[in-house]
């Protein structure tokens, strides 16, 4: 056995405070042959220096000791793979992230570096060559989530050649941008923008819609993901209605709107929004008569087309997919708890940025014209407060929403279009405007539209003679404020949205405190999740503008398509393996198989011994240790090996 | 009922003496036992923990809570400023081994020091249930609208004080409307008095004080709710200050939360020392007594904002 | 000091790489090894570690509810409990053995773990 050991100087992120050239010096090692330090080991010169090694020092294991393997593993067994090895016989030590990056005494570590490269070649030394198998994969994507992200990704898939199905929670596609009345920086109409690319998501052949559809469960794997879709019952036949809207006409129950994040009114049975894709009513139960009182059928009555169903039930498809692509978004943070200062949403006229939207909003229940919600007259003085749930560790709220001090500029800047003689006044901690265009639309809306830009935070908000006074401080000046405002616009934070957190476990995905889902790394997978198939696309990975939603949906569309692009996936070989001859045909490692991954094989004796399916196993291990007589084994982490680590470690 | 050990401080038994015969009678009323604290002394007040060096804001309550914890379980101090600074003590004293052992030595014993400590709205809302007030007060209170007002001491530092929700406080709430009373959303229930100001920059606590209780009259509130006696003074006995300052003619009665208590039990108005108060309560006193002095104004005045959370209403308005 | 802390690759190893690429300073007594998952591990072998001389054994894996595999931290949840229990009849103070759960995002928390744990052993020697 010749074992080549190289360890990496990543520069001076690990030369800095780890002696290279002492943790090297495990090449004195039993079985080592060869060690050397290498100024970048990831680089091109880097890899030929290993490759080189391998061939003229006819080594056959290798133990790189550098970053994390979850950043390099896949380079580097690629490149001992190109001198000949089994790519498994290379074995990664982390002397980065969990050496030099967090110790600053150069003595702890570079002794920690030299005890875990001892490590490595005790453990690479048990190592045996594996091979990866390759298994079919289902050319479909599901996407979950019906906003720009989700409806970019499935318009970029499908346009690959690639089938997909798009579930969506909602009545309608569209998301929060549909809500939106223009974007910044350009003051597009943001319904103007997305509508059609809505009806092309709708109406393109390799798109299959599901809309007021919820994901239930999922099961196996990259490549190969089992899907089971609820289609929640609307009692509306989708295939029937016309979205002719006679039944939201008669329909007698009211109830709120939720397009309009609640400003204004709907009924009970109502088509979401007029620019709706599908358009198609929903009846929702808890607000309908018929349901309520058991007795109405109004909207029966009147439909032409037959297409309301009282009994409809709600439908599970199951369905196989190769890839899935998460854009579930988010909703704007729910402040009223948190901020009693600002009346816990007692006060109608303190509203939210996305309310305040809807109120601009030619489409929106005023038709565009600003009225303030209390007693509908056009406010005057308009106060906005940024950084409501953003940036505030007092509510638990510490990061920044990305976008709020953008919109705030934008809904200030239409406030002047639509009430001229109305003056804005903007309570901010800093503007934030790090993006193409963005800084110089914050000066415009102060220099050509005089919004009055405050620094400082909002203390108290209370009504006043049908006013409302905000009390505040302008940090810069060192004066208390008090303004005298008609409206008042809280730029709420971004929350994940509901339910984030129950699909990723469904789907097995990590999330952080906030419920937002996490990439699989920060810099350099910034779309992938740790779960191999499962891609992330706009706001559900973190509060993102909508350029910066819409091409990190492209991303992970590309990534989808990578992935199903080859027909075939190569399977890990690290899987469970049965030493069938000692097998006792217990079955405990049945038991504990969470993919049910092991099956009977029986001898000619008629003795049942276990085995393990390699296409379903994961490779968990958790059979490996409730084997009684310990004969599974997990290939790439056996016994043999983890015991040798553990004990080079103590020796 | 159990008996608590009862600590009142320097200004219950001088400048806010109604506050404690109220409190003392209603608490003789609802049957609950108060042993007043032997030989009590000082509890610091600001002067001994901001303004001198060594422990003596710590020591002073220290020994309170020491003969306090001779046969109770619980002590209550209705000076907001009284049970802060206990409760101040008893979190440095529990923090400090080397803290507590000074103390016993100059005690002269084992220190005790984990009585529990409870303001005066605690120990009603512990003695007293919603429920069965209302029904002893027969809607008595109808009619009137009080404001809460909660300060800061009885809430801050949230963490040490650990008592109701300090940045939206609101435990006074449950019992008041139990009177009968209305009590809406008061949004300076806890902005600052202007405190211990008054001696030295007496402009300030005129400028705070103006405010709360301009926005309590806007709002349409009967009087405003206090449990304690600086904040009483800073808003009754300085009401006529602001008002000549000012120019205006404010006329809010600030009533203690054991007096409003005590109205709501049927307790007479001048044995609760409602008369005390340099802000007549009269008007307030004629609205509750069966024959209304202004018919005119049954309910309140209507500048009140009713507090809706719902944002219907404006479809129709376009 | 040695200490042994066997870790599973999905959610402690990548949160002890974020406490890396934080920079979150650490002791060096801890050797980090890793695992596919807290399921892998068998209580013999920490038994084994200590046998050998270990000062300490710290398990962490993925919050329960949040495991890669499903349920693999349930199964080691349960093995680690009963080890944990049983240490003290072997003579090895309970203190020295530790598991815990520490998600990929949670590189600050990892520090304090390693932290606390390292002070907690090093307080026995």
């Amino acid at each position: 056995m010749r074992i080549g050991v190289f360890v990496c100087q990543c520069g001076t992120n690990i030369a800095a405070t780890v002696d290279t050239e002492k943790a090297a010096a495990a090449g004195s090692l039993r079985d080592v042959h060869h060690a050397e330090t290498i100024q970048y080991t990831c680089s091109d010169p880097g890899q030929r220096a290993i490759i080189d090694a391998i061939r003229e020092k006819e080594l056959t294991r290798v133990v790189i000791a550098a970053c994390s393997p979850r950043m390099h593993e896949t380079t580097f067994r690629r490149a001992v793979t190109r001198a000949g090895l089994n790519p498994f016989m290379m074995d990664m030590v982390n002397i980065r992230e969990h050496c030099s990056w967090v110790h600053s005494d150069v003595d702890t570590a570079t002794g920690k570096a030299i005890d875990l490269t001892s490590m490595g070649v005790a453990r690479v030394r048990k190592q045996a060559s594996l091979f990866s198998s390759k298994v079919p994969v289902t050319n479909r994507v599901l996407v979950i989530g019906g906003g720009v992200a989700g409806i970019q990704a499935a318009l970029d898939i499908a346009d690959a050649g690639l089938p997909v199905t798009m579930v969506e929670r909602g009545p309608s596609i569209g998301g929060n941008m549909a809500r939106l009345d223009k974007t910044f920086p350009t003051l597009d109409c943001s319904s103007c923008i997305l509508t059609p690319r809505m009806v092309e998501a709708n109406q393109h052949e390799q798109i299959d819609l599901m809309v007021n559809s919820e994901v239930d469960t999922v099961r196996g794997h990259v490549g190969n993901f089992e899907v089971d879709i609820r289609k929640k019952a609307t009692c509306v036949i989708e295939e029937k209605c016309t979205g002719c809207m006679i039944c939201q006409e008669k329909c007698p129950s009211r109830a709120p709107d939720e397009f309009n994040a609640g400003v204004g009114e709907s009924k009970a049975i109502s088509v979401p929004f007029p620019q709706a894709v599908p358009l198609v009513a929903n009846l929702r139960k808890e607000h309908c008569r018929q349901f309520i009182r058991g007795k109405c059928g109004v909207c029966k009555k009147v439909c032409k087309s037959g297409a309301i169903d009282y009994e409809q039930e709600d439908e599970v498809t199951t369905e196989r997919f190769g890839a899935i692509v998460v854009a579930t978004g988010y909703e704007p943070y729910d402040w009223r708890e948190a901020y009693p200062d600002y009346g816990g949403g007692q006060y109608p006229d303190v509203i939210t940025s996305l309310q305040y939207e809807r109120l601009l909003s030619a489409s929106g229940p005023t038709g565009g014209h600003v009225r303030r919600p209390s007693d509908g007259e056009e406010p005057r003085q308009v106060v906005f407060i940024s950084c409501v749930g953003s940036r505030d560790e007092s509510v638990g709220r510490p990061f920044c929403c990305s976008v709020g001090c953008m919109y705030i500029a934008k809904q200030a800047i239409l406030t002047k279009e639509h009430i001229p003689e109305s003056q804005s006044y903007v309570f901010y901690i800093d503007i934030r405007a790090g993006g193409k265009g963005y800084e110089e639309f914050t000066r415009r809306a102060q220099k050509e539209y005089g919004a009055v830009y405050l620094r400082g935070r909002v203390g108290k908000i209370y009504p006043s003679k049908g006013k409302l006074m905000v009390m505040g401080t302008d940090t810069l000046s060192g004066e208390q404020v008090e303004i005298e405002a008609d409206l008042v616009v809280l730029a709420a934070g971004f929350a994940a949205a509901e339910g984030a957190g129950e699909l990723a476990r469904k789907l097995n995905i990590s999330y952080d405190q906030y419920e937002f889902l996490s990439e699989s790394h920060p810099k350099l997978r910034p779309v992938e999740t740790n779960t191999g198939g499962i891609f992330l696309a706009g706001a559900c990975q973190g509060p993102k503008d909508i350029p910066g939603s819409v091409a990190q949906a492209s991303a992970a569309a590309a990534k989808a398509i990578g992935l199903l692009s080859k027909g075939e996936l190569e399977t890990s070989p690290m899987v469970a393996a049965v030493n069938q001859t000692r097998c006792t045909g217990c079955f405990k490692c049945r038991d504990v198989c969470p993919y049910n991954a092991i099956e009977a094989v029986e001898a000619r004796d008629g003795h049942q011994t276990a085995r393990v399916v390699d296409s379903l196993c994961h490779g968990c291990g958790v059979c490996n240790v409730a084997c009684p007589p310990a004969v599974i084994s997990l290939k790439g982490y056996t016994d043999n090996q983890l015991i040798a680590e553990t004990l080079e470690l103590l020796r | 009922m159990s008996a608590y050990s009862y600590f009142p401080g320097c200004s219950l038994t001088s400048s806010a003496g109604e506050y404690d015969t109220s409190f003392r009678l209603v608490a003789g009323t609802l049957g609950i036992g108060l042993d007043e604290i032997n030989d009590w002394n000082c509890c610091g007040a600001s002067p001994a923990p901001h303004h001198w060096g060594g422990n003596l804001g710590v020591m002073l309550p220290a020994r309170n809570l020491h003969i306090a914890g001779y046969g109770h379980e619980a002590m209550v101090a209705p000076c907001a400023g009284c049970y802060n600074r206990h409760k101040n003590a008893q979190h440095e004293l529990a923090a400090s081994a080397e803290l507590r052992e000074q103390t016993s030595r100059i005690l002269r014993e084992p220190l005790r020091y984990q009585i529990e400590i409870l303001n005066l709205v605690e120990l009603f809302d512990r003695e007293i249930s919603p429920e069965a007030l209302a029904e002893r007060a027969q809607g008595r209170l109808e009619g009137l609208n009080l404001a809460t007002y909660y300060g800061c001491l009885l809430t801050r530092p949230a963490k040490i004080m650990n008592f109701d929700n300090a940045r939206n406080p609101v435990s006074m709430k449950p019992l008041l409307r139990a009177t009968g009373a209305q009590s809406d959303h008061f949004p300076f229930k806890s902005e600052c008095c202007g405190s211990y100001m008054g001696l030295a920059k007496k402009e300030i606590v005129l400028r705070a004080g103006r405010r709360i209780i301009e926005v309590a009259k806007d709002l349409g509130f009967d009087a405003i709710i206090t449990a304690c006696p600086l904040c009483h003074q800073n808003l009754d006995l300085r009401q006529s200050q602001i008002n000549k300052t000012y120019g205006i003619s404010l006329e809010m009665p600030i009533l203690y939360f054991s007096q409003v208590l005590g109205l709501a039990l049927g307790l007479s108005a001048d044995d609760l020392g409602i008369d005390a108060h340099m802000v007549s309560a009269r008007k307030l006193l004629a609205k509750i007594s069966g024959s209304a002095v202004d018919p005119a104004s049954p309910a309140k005045s209507g500048d009140a904002t009713e507090p809706t959370a719902t944002l219907s209403g404006i479809g129709e308005a376009s | 000091m040695k200490l042994i802390g066997f870790l599973c690759n999905w959610c402690s190893y990548a949160g002890a790489d974020m406490a890396g690429t934080s920079r979150i300073q650490q002791p060096g007594d801890l050797h980090i090894v890793r695992m596919p998952c807290t399921g892998r591990i068998n209580p013999l072998l920490i038994l084994k570690a200590f046998q050998e001389g270990a000062d300490g054994v710290l398990v962490s894996g993925c919050h329960p509810g949040d495991c890669h595999y499903n349920d693999g931290n349930y199964y080691a949840r349960r093995r680690l409990e009963l080890l944990a229990r049983m240490l003290p009849a072997f003579g090895i103070a309970s203190e020295r053995f530790q598991y815990t759960w520490v998600s990929a995002s949670e590189g600050a928390r990892w520090a304090q773990v390693v932290d606390d744990f390292t002070e907690r052993v090093r307080s026995l020697q």
